[in-house]
C-alpha cells in the first residue's frame, strides 16, 4: 500500500515536471534528461513508469482532455436550450484550460502531435462526438437555420474554437482566451442561428463573455 | 449492528421512503394507508414501524429527503457559471419539472402543505427556500439584471408564494398547461423587478425553458406504468 502509494507519487512529479517544462519550453526542446533533473528522479524512476517521453506526452494528453470534456460535459443541462449549452460550453472550457496546467501542455501536445499519436486523434474524436451531439440537439431544438448541414457546422465551429486556442496561446500565453472564444462565436453566430434566435443569442453570448464564473 | 446489518436498515428505510413517496404523491395525505405502504416497499409492518414510528413521522421524513435532495440540485445550479437572475428562473424550471414528473419531489412538497404547517417543519424548508432565493436575488441586482430598489427578501417570498400558490390553481397532471401557466406568472411578475432594458432578453429565456420543459415533462402518473 505504502509502495502503491510511493509509486503514484513519483508517476505525479514526472508528469508535472514534464508538464511545466512543456509549457515554457514547448514539447520538442523538452529532453528526457531535463524531465528526469526537474523532478530530481533518477532515469530508472522514469523508465520504470514510461517507455519513452512520447509515453509521457500521452499521459499528460489524456489528463488534461479529461479534464477539459469534463468540464464540457458538466456545462450541459438538460433543462436549458443545447445552443446555449454550446455557447456556455466553450466558456467553461476556456476557463478549465486557463485553471489548469496540465490541459493547457495538453491543447499543446494535441497540436504537436496531430493525428500521429493515438491519444490525441482519439481526444479529437471525442470532442468532436459530445460538440456534434450539442449541435444536433440545437438544429432539433429550431435553434438553427432548418437548411444547415449539422456536421458542417460542429466542423467549423470546432477548428475554429482550435485555432483561437492556439492563436491565444501563441500571443498571450492565453490570457485573452475568452475573449477570442467569444469573439469567434460572435462571427460564427450568425451563419449557424436562426433570425427569430439571433438576438437572443447574441446577449446570452455577450453576458456568458462577461461573467466571472463563481468559485465552486 | 454489524456494518453489513447497518446497510441492509438503511437500504430498507429507503425503500421504505419511496414507496410512501409514491402514495403520498399521488393521494391525500388522510387517505394514504400504511399497509399500502408496505406492499409496495415489499417489507414487514414491523420493519416500518422500525423506522418510523407513524404516518406522522413517515410524512415528515419524505419531506426532509426531499428537501435535502432539492438543495443538491439548487447548488449545483448555482456554480453553473449563469447570472442571478438566470439561475433563479432555472431553478423554478427544474422544481416544476420534478414536481410534475418525479414522486419524492412532489410528495414532499403535497406533505409540506398537509402536515409541515403545524410542527414548523413547513417555516424551516421554505425559510430555506426564501434565503436561497434571496441570495440570488441580492447577487442578480449586483449585476444589474434586477433592479436596486428591489427588496431581495420580499420578491424571494413572491417567487415561492407564486409557486406553491399555482400548485392549487393548476393541475400538475397536465404538464403543458401547468408549464404554461408558469410561464405566464413568470412574465407577469418580471417586469416588477427585473430591469426594464432586460425584459426582452429574459422573456426570451423563460419561454426557451418552457418550451423545453414541455418536452421534457413526464407526467407522475405516465411515469408509474
Amino acid at each position: 500500500m505504502v509502495r502503491q502509494a510511493r509509486s503514484e507519487a513519483t508517476r505525479r512529479r514526472i508528469i508535472d515536471s514534464a508538464v511545466a517544462l512543456i509549457n515554457e519550453i514547448g514539447y520538442p526542446a523538452s529532453g528526457l534528461a531535463d524531465i528526469i533533473e526537474r523532478a530530481e528522479l533518477t532515469k530508472g524512476a522514469l523508465y520504470y513508469h514510461f517507455e519513452s517521453k512520447e509515453a509521457v506526452a500521452t499521459a499528460i494528453i489524456e489528463e488534461g482532455m479529461d479534464t477539459i470534456l469534463g468540464a464540457f460535459r458538466s456545462s450541459g443541462r438538460s433543462g436549458s436550450p443545447a445552443m446555449e449549452n454550446i455557447v456556455h460550453g466553450w466558456f467553461v472550457v476556456a476557463d478549465a484550460i486557463t485553471a489548469d496546467s496540465v490541459a493547457q501542455a495538453a491543447c499543446r501536445l494535441l497540436r504537436t502531435f496531430g493525428g500521429f499519436n493515438p491519444a490525441a486523434k482519439a481526444a479529437y474524436g471525442v470532442l468532436e462526438a459530445e460538440f456534434a451531439e450539442r449541435v444536433r440537439a440545437a438544429v432539433e431544438q429550431g435553434d438553427l437555420q432548418s437548411n444547415i448541414d449539422a456536421d458542417a457546422v460542429v466542423a467549423t465551429v470546432l477548428a475554429s474554437m482550435l485555432g483561437a486556442e492556439l492563436v491565444s496561446s501563441a500571443m498571450t500565453d492565453g490570457r485573452d482566451l475568452r475573449r477570442r472564444f467569444a469573439r469567434t462565436l460572435e462571427i460564427l453566430l450568425p451563419g449557424i442561428v436562426t433570425e427569430d434566435s439571433i438576438g437572443y443569442y447574441r446577449e446570452f453570448l455577450a453576458r456568458q463573455s462577461m461573467r466571472i464564473l463563481p468559485s465552486s | 449492528m454489524t456494518e453489513q446489518a447497518d446497510r441492509r436498515a438503511d437500504a430498507t428505510r429507503q425503500q421504505i421512503l419511496q414507496a410512501a413517496a409514491h402514495e403520498f404523491a399521488t393521494r391525500p395525505y388522510s387517505q394514504v394507508n400504511l399497509d399500502d405502504i408496505v406492499a409496495r416497499a415489499d417489507v414487514t409492518k414491523g420493519a416500518l414501524y422500525f423506522h418510523f414510528r407513524s404516518k406522522h413521522a413517515l410524512a415528515n421524513a419524505v419531506i426532509e429527503h426531499r428537501a435535502e435532495r432539492g438543495w443538491a440540485t439548487v447548488e449545483q445550479l448555482r456554480t453553473n457559471g449563469l447570472s442571478g437572475l438566470e439561475t433563479t428562473i432555472d431553478v423554478a424550471y427544474v422544481i416544476a419539472v420534478s414536481d410534475i414528473g418525479e414522486a419524492d419531489a412532489r410528495a414532499g412538497l403535497n406533505l409540506l402543505e398537509a402536515v409541515g404547517r403545524f410542527d414548523g417543519l413547513q417555516a424551516k424548508v421554505l425559510d430555506v427556500w426564501v434565503n436561497g432565493f434571496a441570495a440570488l436575488t441580492r447577487r442578480a441586482i449586483g449585476e444589474g439584471d434586477v433592479v436596486e430598489r428591489v427588496d431581495p427578501e420580499q420578491t424571494a417570498r413572491l417567487l415561492v408564494s407564486m409557486y406553491l400558490g399555482l400548485r392549487q390553481t393548476s393541475n400538475l397532471d397536465e404538464p403543458e398547461s401547468f408549464i404554461r401557466d408558469l410561464e405566464s406568472l413568470w412574465m407577469l411578475v418580471l417586469p416588477g423587478f427585473a430591469n426594464p432594458e432586460k425584459l426582452g432578453y429574459f422573456a426570451g429565456f423563460i419561454r426557451r425553458r418552457s418550451a423545453l420543459a414541455v418536452k421534457n415533462a413526464v407526467p407522475l402518473r405516465a411515469n408509474n406504468l
